[in-house]
């Protein structure tokens, strides 16, 4: 352990990132399992450990990227306060998409399965959308200098998405189905949207400023409701 | 600046430190017989010695710089080694006053500080611990100061001969031009050895001071790396191995101490996680004084040297490597963090009394 001060190897914030991108790989693992249980009846059982394990992987990721974060801080001086302080939020929300993930599993364990359900279909694409936006916002969050302009067009259909499915929230919480079909749905939904959400904020964590971190117009819309 | 030039800043500017340490020892050497006894028997009463030791080291903030001036001084013969050696000892003491300092920012938040200001004294309680065992011993019996003889004799050859240190010689030229300007200045005698000794100081304080800060710029990246990797994760002689290192790169004790600060106050780093690597400090820190010895003609400045290091091995196996003694350090810090979080006050009495009230009586009363 000593040796690490004689070899080279990647130190500081961009160790913190290349970790942040491992997390993130993390959750999304989770979330294609915990969907897979949800959306297509796959018995919950077998994806249960392989996400909870996954999970206090992530978490543990975590706790020892805030130390080093720490450490940065303590023998770099404070320069890098503002980065440092990003990559705090940046990790609680990867935090959060592995314990959203867990939460759309949690359904799954409570015997609720969508796999019949009537919109099956929107609601697989809707997935699919939400893991391939995992893969881009690790591209973004992984590269050095992120365009401005791919930012930007990732956050503005992120937050249409995002949108589309508060609407679908809205119908839900106003249909006349029964309770036991669309209420499972609105709480699905409402995690998607959440982990969207997240999805956003790490994306747009290299490019903001601290103080509008989370919020959009310049503060006026919150990303994070 | 790019690393390459930087590293050869580094060497020019440990070339100069050591011009400093030379110079030190040549306008001590101008100086009179008389006037060497009356600066410098003060400190016969080895509890004098310490405070003053403690005294130097607070006010330059370094134990690395007041090491080198004792070196220096031992060097021209002011100085003997049964002098110098509790000078050291304080020096070793006084060396722990800039981390308390720095813990004294988190006073704000009362666990932060409990954390910070054990991490800090931590430190204290060990060096007063090892000198209240050590300075007795050797006063009583030489055993520090003989280990160092033993191994000086055995790199340099017998102790009161004048040694042929290479590094001497390329120092001497530079040492010279000094002696000279100051000479054509008008100054001659005690004045020119004064002003000898004032600019061997300065140049020391200044040269160590810009070693460490490129230093620290050179090494950071690694620092953080290694830390990272040892945290909490490797044992006791890891960690403190890992101070050593640190230390030796950076050339400063308080550097290395003052950096587990802010890990300790944010729970990064445990207390008795941190406490190896203070003591890996006191070990690393004495480079510098075996670096200065190397532009010193006597080899008693080696001896004295050795003698800090091996005061703080033999501190080390002695209280760390005893379970009962290792834990006493642990125990003192935590209560005073515990007493000091109460009572905030009582964090900046302690400072004021450990390391500036008590040294000043110690020195008023004994010398």
């Amino acid at each position: 352990m000593v040796l690490s001060f004689f070899r080279k190897g990647s130190t500081g914030l961009d160790h913190v990132v290349a970790k942040s991108v491992a997390m993130l790989g993390d959750a999304r693992h989770s979330f294609d399992l915990a969907t897979l249980a949800l959306l297509t009846g796959t018995d919950p059982d077998i994806v249960s450990a392989d996400i909870r394990e996954t999970d206090q992987r992530i978490n543990r990721a975590e706790q020892e990227l805030r130390s080093e974060l720490v450490v940065h801080v303590s023998v770099q001086g404070g320069s890098d306060i503002g980065s440092v302080l990003g990559l705090t939020l940046l990790l609680k929300k990867i935090e959060r998409i592995g314990d959203q993930a867990k939460n759309i599993l949690d359904l799954a364990e409570n015997g609720i399965s969508l796999a019949g359900a009537t919109n099956i279909a929107t609601l697989s694409e809707d997935r699919q959308i939400a893991s391939a936006l995992f893969g881009e916002a690790a591209e973004l969050l992984g590269e050095a200098d992120p365009d401005d302009a791919a930012i930007d067009d990732f956050t503005k259909r992120a937050l249409t998405i995002v949108a589309a499915h508060q609407a679908e929230i809205n119908q839900f919480m106003t249909s006349d189905r029964p309770g036991r079909e669309v209420v499972p749905l609105a709480i699905y939904y409402r995690y998607l949207k959440r982990i969207i959400a997240n999805l956003v904020g790490i994306v747009r964590t290299a490019s903001e400023p601290i103080p509008l971190m989370d919020y959009l117009d310049d503060g006026a819309t919150d990303t994070d409701d | 600046m790019p690393g390459v030039a930087r590293s050869a800043l580094v060497v020019g500017l440990i070339y100069i430190f050591l011009v400093g340490v030379s110079s030190l020892e040549a306008g001590i050497k101008i100086m009179g017989a008389d006037t060497q006894e009356r600066l410098f028997s003060a400190v016969t009463n080895p509890i004098a010695g310490l405070a003053v030791g403690i005294l130097g080291t607070v006010l330059v903030q370094s134990s690395s710089a007041s090491t080198s001036v004792i070196v220096g001084l031992v060097a021209s013969g002011a100085l003997g080694v049964d002098q110098a050696v509790p000078m050291v000892m304080g020096a070793n003491i006084g060396t722990t006053v800039t981390n308390t300092l720095v813990s004294l920012g988190h006073v704000r938040q009362s666990n932060e500080f409990r954390r910070a200001f054990a991490a800090a004294t931590v430190h204290d309680f060990f060096n007063v611990l090892s000198v209240a065992i050590f300075l007795p011993v050797e006063l009583a019996f030489g055993t520090i100061s003989s280990i160092a003889k033993w191994a000086t004799e055995r790199l340099v050859g017998t102790s009161g001969t004048e040694w042929k240190s290479p590094v001497k010689a390329w120092v001497k030229e530079p040492v010279g031009w000094l002696a000279d300007f100051w000479g054509q200045v008008g100054a001659a005698g005690n004045l020119q050895g004064t002003l000898m000794v004032a600019t061997g100081l300065a140049i020391i304080l200044l040269a160590l001071t810009f070693i460490t800060k490129n230093m620290r710029s050179l090494v950071a990246d690694r620092v953080e790396r290694s830390v990272n990797a040892v945290l909490g994760k490797g044992g006791g002689a890891v960690a403190m191995l890992l101070g050593l290192v640190i230390t030796v790169a950076v050339q400063s004790s308080s550097i290395t101490t003052s950096i587990l600060i802010p890990l300790c106050a944010a729970g990064v780093l445990s207390l008795r996680n941190a406490f190896p690597v203070t003591l890996g400090a006191n070990v690393g820190t004495t480079i510098t004084a075996l670096l200065a010895s190397l532009a010193a003609a006597s080899p008693n400045s080696l001896i004295v040297a050795l003698t800090h290091t091996t005061f703080n091995i033999l501190g080390i196996l002695a209280i760390y490597v005893l379970p009962f003694l290792r834990n006493l350090p642990i125990l003192g810090a935590e209560a005073l963090a515990n007493v000091a979080v109460k009572q905030r006050s009582w964090a900046v009495a302690y400072v004021l009394v450990a390391f500036i009230i008590l040294p000043l009586t110690g020195v008023a009363l004994l010398r």
